[in-house]
C-alpha cells in the first residue's frame, strides 16, 4: 500500500460571500502538511482563519480555491473516503444532548458505519481512558464543562482516525483534565495520529506540538519548531518587563513574545521587546 | 445527487438510515413521550370533533356522495396530523438541533455529508407525522367509517404528504433567526391551512374566491387525496399533481436553506 501524507493542505482560500456585503477572505492561500505522529498547532487571534481553515479541512466548508486531502482522498471531492479517517473536535459544544454518554459514543460510531457491539467496546475504553467510565449512562447534561469537552474529544476517536482536528480543545479545562486530555494525545500519537491543534494556549503549544503556524489575517506567517521560532524571532536576550507594578522581571523569551510579535498585536503596557 | 456546491455526490441511503436511526433511539428511549405527543392532539380532536360535533351536525352531502360527519372529520384529522406532526417536529425540533444542539454540523463531518443529514431529518419528521397519522386510520377503520384497501394505500401516501410538511417545517427552521421567530409561519401560514382547507368542513362551504384560494396551500389537495381514499370522494384530477409539485419544490428547497445557512 502506498503511504500517502495523512493530512495535505495546499493553497487553501475561503472567501465568504454574502449577499449585500463586501466579499470577506477569510483564508487566503495556506499551505501544510502534516505527518503522521506529527502534532501541528495552528496559533492565531480570533478572527485570523484557523476555525476557517479547520472547516475547510473537514470538508464542512467548501474552500473557494485549493485542495485539502487526508490519506490521500480529497476531502471534497470524495468526502466519504476522506472522512473515515478523519476525527473531528470542534470548537463549539456539539455534543448530542438527546443521549446518555455511552449511547452518546455508539450512535456516533453508526455514522461511520461501525455496529452497535464494536461501537460499544471501543467506546468503554475510550470512556476508561478519559476517565469518564463512571458517567456513562449520565445525560450530556449532567457532566460539568470540562467532562462535556473530554467527551467531545473522546467521541472524536470513535472511528480511530488517523488525522485528528481539534479545534481549541482545551479552552475551558481545568489544570487536571487538560493534563489527561494532553496524555492521550501523546498516546495516539505514539501510535501514529496526525494531529492539527488550534489554540490560544502558548504553552500548550510549546508542549505539545512539533510545530506550531502561527496565522495572521489569511495567511500563515510563519511556521517552525517552537523553539527554533523563539530562538530565530526573538533571540535568546532575556525579556524585561514589569508583570505588576513594582514588580519588574527578567525572563526567556517564549511563543507568547513570538505570537505578539507576529500578529502585531502587543499586551497594553509592560511588553518590552528587546 | 449534488453535494452542497453542486459538485456531484452519490446519495448514500445506508448514510441516511444511520442518521434515521439517530432519531429513531431517541424516539424508543423517551417512547412515553412519543407515544403521548404523537397521539395525544389527533384523538383529542377526534373525541371533540368527532363526536362531539359530530352528533350535532350528522349527515353532510359532499360533491354527491352522502357522509357522516364523524367520518369526514376523521379524514380531516388525518391530514391535520400530517400537517402538525411533521411541521413540528421539522420547525422547532430542527432549529433546536442545529441551532443549539448543533447535530447537523456534528453529524456532517462524519462519512455522512450535510445533504445526508437532512435527508434523514426530513424522512425522521415524515415517519413520525406518518405513525401518528396511522394511529387515525386505524381508528377510522375501527369505527367502519373508513376503507379498509384505502386506509391501507393511504399509509404509504401519508409518508409523501408528511415529506411536504416536515420540510415546510425545515424550511422554516432554516430561514428563522430565533426559534420565536417560527411563530409568525405558524399563525400565518399552519393555522390557517389547519382552518381554511377543509380539514372541518367542505370547501364547498366557502365563497368561490376563498376556494380558490385554499387550493394554493398544500393542505388542500392532500385532503382532497385523502378522503378519495378513505371515503370514496371522487377524485379531484389537479390533487395528486399539486402533491407532487409541493414535494419537488419544497424538499429540496429546505435541504438548499439549512446548508446555505449552515455554512454562512
Amino acid at each position: 500500500m502506498q503511504l500517502s501524507v495523512p493530512l495535505r493542505v495546499t493553497d487553501l482560500v475561503k472567501t465568504y460571500r454574502t449577499p449585500g456585503k463586501p466579499p470577506l477572505e477569510a483564508v487566503k492561500g495556506v499551505s501544510f502538511e502534516v505527518a503522521s505522529g506529527e502534532c501541528l498547532g495552528l496559533l492565531g487571534p480570533n478572527g485570523a482563519g484557523k476555525s476557517t481553515t479547520m472547516k475547510c479541512i473537514t470538508g464542512f466548508f467548501q474552500p473557494t480555491c485549493g485542495e485539502v486531502t487526508i490519506l490521500g482522498h480529497d476531502v471534497h471531492r470524495d468526502p466519504r473516503e476522506a472522512r473515515r479517517g478523519l476525527g473531528v473536535c470542534a470548537q463549539d459544544d456539539n455534543l448530542d444532548t438527546d443521549f446518555s454518554v455511552l449511547d452518546q459514543m455508539v450512535q456516533f460510531g453508526v455514522y461511520f458505519g461501525i455496529n452497535r457491539r464494536e461501537g460499544e467496546r471501543r467506546s468503554l475504553e475510550l470512556l476508561r481512558r478519559f476517565g469518564l467510565l463512571d458517567k456513562k449512562d449520565e445525560l450530556v447534561e449532567e457532566l460539568s464543562g470540562g467532562m462535556r469537552r473530554r467527551l467531545q474529544v473522546a467521541r472524536s476517536l470513535i472511528n480511530q482516525p488517523k488525522v485528528l482536528v481539534l479545534d481549541e480543545p482545551t479552552t475551558g479545562l481545568d489544570p487536571e483534565a487538560r493534563r489527561v486530555l494532553w496524555d492521550i494525545l501523546a498516546e495516539e500519537r505514539r501510535k501514529g495520529l496526525a494531529i492539527l491543534l488550534s489554540t490560544h494556549y502558548m504553552e500548550e503549544a510549546e508542549r505539545l506540538c512539533d510545530r506550531v503556524a502561527i496565522i495572521h489575517l489569511g495567511k500563515i506567517v510563519t511556521v517552525g519548531d517552537p523553539r527554533a521560532l523563539i530562538e530565530r524571532e526573538m533571540g535568546s536576550v532575556p525579556v524585561r518587563e514589569e508583570i505588576r507594578p513594582g514588580f519588574p522581571i527578567e525572563r526567556l523569551p517564549n511563543l507568547e513574545d513570538v505570537y505578539l510579535k507576529l500578529t502585531g498585536a502587543r499586551l497594553s503596557t509592560g511588553v518590552a521587546f528587546s | 445527487m449534488h453535494n452542497e456546491v453542486g459538485q456531484f455526490v452519490s446519495l448514500s441511503y445506508r448514510a441516511v438510515y444511520a442518521v434515521w436511526l439517530r432519531y429513531f433511539a431517541v424516539f424508543r428511549k423517551n417512547w412515553f413521550y412519543g407515544l403521548v405527543t404523537t397521539f395525544a392532539e389527533p384523538i383529542l380532536f377526534l373525541l371533540s370533533f368527532g363526536l362531539g360535533l359530530g352528533s350535532l351536525i350528522g349527515t353532510l352531502r359532499v360533491g354527491g356522495v352522502s357522509v357522516g360527519y364523524r367520518p369526514f372529520v376523521l379524514a380531516g384529522i388525518v391530514g391535520q396530523t400530517v400537517l402538525i406532526q411533521g411541521f413540528f417536529e421539522a420547525s422547532y425540533g430542527g432549529f433546536v438541533r442545529m441551532y443549539y444542539q448543533r447535530i447537523f454540523q456534528a453529524i456532517a463531518v462524519t462519512p455522512v455529508t450535510l445533504s445526508e443529514v437532512l435527508w434523514g431529518e426530513t424522512a425522521w419528521g415524515a415517519s413520525r407525522a406518518t405513525l401518528a397519522a396511522s394511529a387515525v386510520l386505524i381508528i377510522g377503520v375501527a369505527l367502519g367509517d373508513f376503507s379498509v384497501l384505502g386506509a391501507l394505500l393511504l399509509v404509504p401516501a401519508c409518508f409523501v404528504f408528511s415529506m411536504i410538511f416536515a420540510a415546510l417545517g425545515l424550511l422554516v427552521a432554516a430561514r428563522s433567526k430565533t426559534i420565536e421567530s417560527i411563530s409568525y409561519p405558524q399563525y400565518l401560514l399552519v393555522f390557517p391551512m389547519f382552518l381554511f382547507c377543509g380539514v372541518f368542513f367542505p370547501l364547498s362551504q366557502l365563497p368561490v374566491m376563498v376556494q380558490k384560494a385554499a387550493w394554493l396551500f398544500p393542505l388542500t389537495p392532500v385532503l382532497s387525496l385523502v378522503r378519495t381514499l378513505v371515503l370514496g370522494f371522487p377524485l379531484e384530477i389537479q390533487a395528486p399533481f399539486l402533491v407532487i409539485f409541493w414535494v419537488a419544490l419544497l424538499v429540496p428547497l429546505s435541504r438548499r436553506f439549512m446548508i446555505g445557512r449552515l455554512l454562512r
